[in-house]
């Protein structure tokens, strides 16, 4: 008996591990976020007061009301109906403001922040500069335990608070109650945007020290916010239940409510069908069965993500925080443009994304507006034979007659392709690359033999395993266009350690105080596509669409490469 | 009888020591942490990551955190989620009761159909009405339950309409009042009816089997050689019989009812021990994980101690000593 307690334990546990795997596609990236108007499904009807919708989700929220200590894309989607940042986000992804507005002053060191006058908290104090101060100084006390530091370190004296070497943020000046100077350590382009945008109820959080106010009840269980909604009921694991705030500064919202809810994804289409749910983010995968619904509609977008195939030059110096080019298997440019021409990505769409993706020929998702034109950039359309002239043109070819190319120093010539586990598309595309790279003459094989489990690929990735020389992968951008987090010479998730003069020289030059002058920031941008584009470090495949479900009764829902939830009190039901 | 017990009770610990280790390990070597895979590239700062990885010891070597983490452990210190952010014992406590809830209500579903069946079965063996017995409950051993689950989901809920398809309560109701209980009882007996229905063939095929063989004993030749009645006979001196080995069971159905159902209660989105653990695994939420480990390998052990005693209670002629 004892035995096969043990025995069952472990069993479990396998299968716990099993399961586990099974699930991790929901974390691969292809996230649901989203961009663009749908006129036609819109509008139908006039907006008029009343109704609740149910929004769904397939991951329960982990019930962290604060943004400054939540990590999880549904404790976001539930801050997005009940809080509010002083900026928001355009569908252009450019910054524009929301309750306050700002100056920049002359030496472009300090911004002067105006808030609103009359802005309500949902217990009825009224928002002041000093709420969002609170916020900045307890992101720099040295006993915060959240996640958002780096969104403050930038300002002046956030650092010294941090090592304990000062009480306050010296460059945080409160004017008046609604006027406060924040003034930065160095002049960059990019200050406002890796500044934290959402002030704390001061008044709510008083007297909780800040080394407890990560678990604290004020912000686990009964939150304040800014927002058009206010949570009233939470039962976790399962739902949110959120109410009208009628004292919404822009407004009494029009619906009286919203329930955030927890599903299975396995029954997202008969939820649908029911109208027991109302709006979710979508797989592609999803599409024809939502489709087939007469009150659903799908509302699509551009996102900021996209899918590539990521190239190793090297490794990840852990000691010195550097990359070093010592690989030099896909030093040749042309391999790796003949690698890009064999793929036939449009199909790839078709099979794969139900065609709900668009071939992309850099790294910065078109909907950005420092995005290159589809015209300055190398098309890279499907051509193998063009594949296998630049083959030869460097020097590879098949020299012993086993089909396959040689390298130029007559070596064999092998390339192991990495993919992480998931649905049943991905082992499809994995062995639709495979197959056109064997099809131009090279050797290709799967890392491991098999798909890989996401954790554990995460790890190869992150260690340089010599099993991924080539590796797909997919990248969220978020509404930052800088891409130097991901593509720089010595960034971390620089994952196929691309180390080039050129590449550092542009970025540096998008983010130097010249960039200031928004077309010289766009042209050093585009410049800095075309040479990716160019040598192409990494092939990309496509920028995934972000895809809603969304059902008919909901109006006046904006979809944007941010999120579905851009002006969540215009939202109404028509019966 | 007590010293029996006492003797029990003491080998549990190495065992579960024994238990902890290879879990602790196995949990510790599956690749990456809480604070590892999805990166999102604007919003994840790696030397946040890097703190709290130090911080919580992520880097020790296994048999240091194991340390720290036992001798934690039985000081009653079973560590905080990195998930929820709070203390284990209060996210597992707050789960337990919609999972007992679930249990009890499937169990009990359990006893009934599969009690009706086996009777059924065992008087009247090898009969058509007997093998569409066998063939239900070896159906319904065979299909995974998640197979089950969604079809029943699709049939009962969407078609039909008949029960919600996921969660454990309706909508906004309070706490306390008559709609709230109702709801409560019409959330749980979709899942409960998939998972008490999918696990009778142990019981029933145990139970048929028992009055099977009794039937052949002597005291029943003997009973109805005196006269007594047919009904008599099954229903009171070979039921009576039978029923014994059955009780081995009920010990691993302590462990049974915590541990819930993984896979249903994931599916219903119905918030239990069994769906949290299944998140503590894959997003490697340790110290949650390793407590739920814990509590059902002890109640496995528990369970198993009282079905020996149990055993030795109702069967005179077994001695525990």
């Amino acid at each position: 008996m004892k035995k096969s307690t043990v025995w069952s334990l472990v069993m479990m546990l396998v299968l716990a591990v099993f399961l586990a795997a099974c699930n991790n596609d929901s974390s691969t990236k292809e996230k649901d976020n989203s961009g663009k108007e749908d006129d036609s499904a819109t509008s139908t009807t006039e907006p008029k007061e009343g109704g609740v919708v149910t929004f769904a989700t397939d991951q329960a929220p982990e019930g962290v009301y604060d943004p400054a200590y939540a990590g999880s894309a549904v404790d976001a989607d539930i801050q997005g109906f009940t809080t509010e940042s002083i900026f928001t986000i355009n569908d252009e992804l450019e910054y524009i403001p929301n309750y306050a507005k700002w100056d920049i002053s002359e030496d472009r060191l300090t911004y002067t922040f105006t808030f609103e006058k009359g802005v309500k908290w949902h217990n009825g104090e009224e928002l002041t500069v000093d709420d969002w101060v609170f916020a900045l100084e307890t992101l720099a006390d040295p006993a915060y335990d959240g996640p958002r530091f780096n969104y403050v370190e930038d300002v002046k004296g956030a650092k010294a608070k941090k090592e304990g070497k000062a009480d306050s943020i010296e460059g945080i000046e409160v004017v008046d109650p609604y006027t406060v100077k924040i003034t930065f350590e160095k002049v960059k382009i990019n200050n406002l945007e890796n500044l934290w945008p959402n002030p704390m109820p001061k008044k709510h959080y008083e007297g909780i020290a800040v080394k407890d106010l990560g678990e604290s009840k004020q912000v686990r269980e009964n939150p304040v916010g800014l927002g058009p909604f206010k949570v009233k009921k939470v039962v976790a694991g399962e739902y949110s239940e959120l109410e009208r705030f009628d004292d919404y500064w822009k407004g009494k919202p029009l619906l009286d409510g919203i329930i955030v809810k927890v599903i299975d994804p396995s029954v997202a289409t008969g939820a649908f069908q029911n109208g027991e749910i109302d709006i979710m983010g979508i797989r592609p995968q999803s599409v024809k069965e939502l489709t087939a619904l007469e009150n659903v509609r799908i509302e699509e977008t551009n996102g900021v993500s996209y899918s590539y195939i990521g190239l190793r030059f090297g490794h990840r110096d852990k000691a010195t925080l550097t990359n070093v080019a010592d690989f030099d298997k896909f030093k040749s440019k042309e391999l790796r443009q003949a690698l890009l021409y064999a793929i036939n990505r449009p199909a790839m769409i078709d099979a794969f994304l139900e065609g709900k993706a668009t071939v992309a020929n850099t790294v910065i998702p078109r909907t950005f507006w420092i995005a290159a034109e589809e015209s300055e950039l190398n098309q890279y359309e499907f051509n193998q034979e063009k594949a296998k002239e630049l083959l030869k043109s460097a020097g590879y070819v098949d020299k012993d007659g086993d089909g396959f190319v040689e390298d130029p120093n007559g070596q064999p010539f092998k390339i192991s392709f990495g993919h992480y586990a998931g649905p049943a598309a991905f082992e499809g595309r994995s062995q639709a690359i495979i197959q056109s790279w064997n099809d131009i003459g090279v050797k290709t094989e799967l890392a491991t033999g098999s798909l890989i489990e996401f954790n554990l690929y995460n790890d190869m990735k992150d260690n340089d395993d010599a099993a991924l020389e080539a590796f797909f992968g997919s990248w969220s951008t978020g509404s930052d266009p800088d891409p130097s987090g991901l593509w720089g010479n010595n960034s971390e998730w620089n994952y196929g350690r691309w180390v080039d003069d050129t590449n550092q020289t542009l970025l540096d030059a998008g983010l130097s105080v010249e960039a200031f002058d928004k077309d010289m920031r766009k042209a050093t941008y585009v410049e800095w596509q075309k040479h990716f584009n160019e040598e192409l470090p990494a092939l990309p495949l496509w920028e995934n669409m972000d895809l809603y479900g969304i059902n008919n009764r909901l109006q006046g829902v904006h979809i944007n490469a941010v999120g579905f939830q851009t002006d969540v009190h215009k939202w109404y039901v028509a019966e | 009888m007590l010293q029996y017990t006492i003797r029990r009770l003491l080998s549990m610990i190495p065992l579960l020591l024994l238990i902890s280790l290879v879990v602790f390990s196995l949990a510790k070597m599956m690749p990456g942490d809480a604070f590892g895979g999805e990166i999102d590239p604007s919003n994840t700062n790696p030397q946040y990551i890097e703190e709290m990885r130090e911080k919580l010891g992520y880097n020790d070597p296994i048999i240091v955190q194991y340390g720290r983490w036992i001798s934690n452990f039985v000081q009653g210190d079973f560590g905080k989620s990195t998930v929820y952010k709070k203390p284990a014992v209060e996210v597992i406590a707050q789960r337990i009761p919609n999972t007992l809830f679930l249990a009890v209500v499937s169990l009990i579903f359990t006893y009934v159909f599969a009690f009706i069946m086996g009777m059924y079965a065992g008087r009247k063996p090898y009969t058509l009405g007997d093998n569409l017995i066998a063939t239900y409950n070896y159906l319904a051993l065979a299909i995974p339950s998640f197979v089950a689950g969604i079809v029943a989901i699709y049939i009962f809920s969407f078609q039909l309409g008949w029960f919600p398809f996921s969660g454990s309560v309706g909508i906004g109701l309070e706490e306390g009042t008559f709609e709230y209980y109702v709801s409560k009882v019409r959330h749980v007996l979709l899942p409960a009816l998939v998972l008490g229905l999918m696990g009778t063939a142990s019981y029933t095929q145990f139970l048929r089997n028992d009055i099977i063989e009794n039937g052949r004993k002597d005291f029943v030749r003997t009973a109805r050689a005196k006269g007594t009645s047919e009904s008599k006979i099954y229903n009171k001196h070979i039921l009576r019989n039978s029923i014994i080995p059955l009780i081995t069971f009920l010990g691993f159905d302590i462990a049974t009812l915590i541990s819930g159902a993984v896979i249903t209660e994931t599916i219903f989105t119905f918030p239990g021990i069994g769906s949290l653990f299944l998140e503590s695994v894959s997003r490697r939420d340790y110290a949650v994980m390793m407590s739920i480990t814990m509590l059902l390998s002890f109640l496995t052990l528990f369970g198993n101690l009282v079905a020996d005693l149990l055993y030795g209670i109702v069967d005179p002629r077994i001695r525990l000593d």
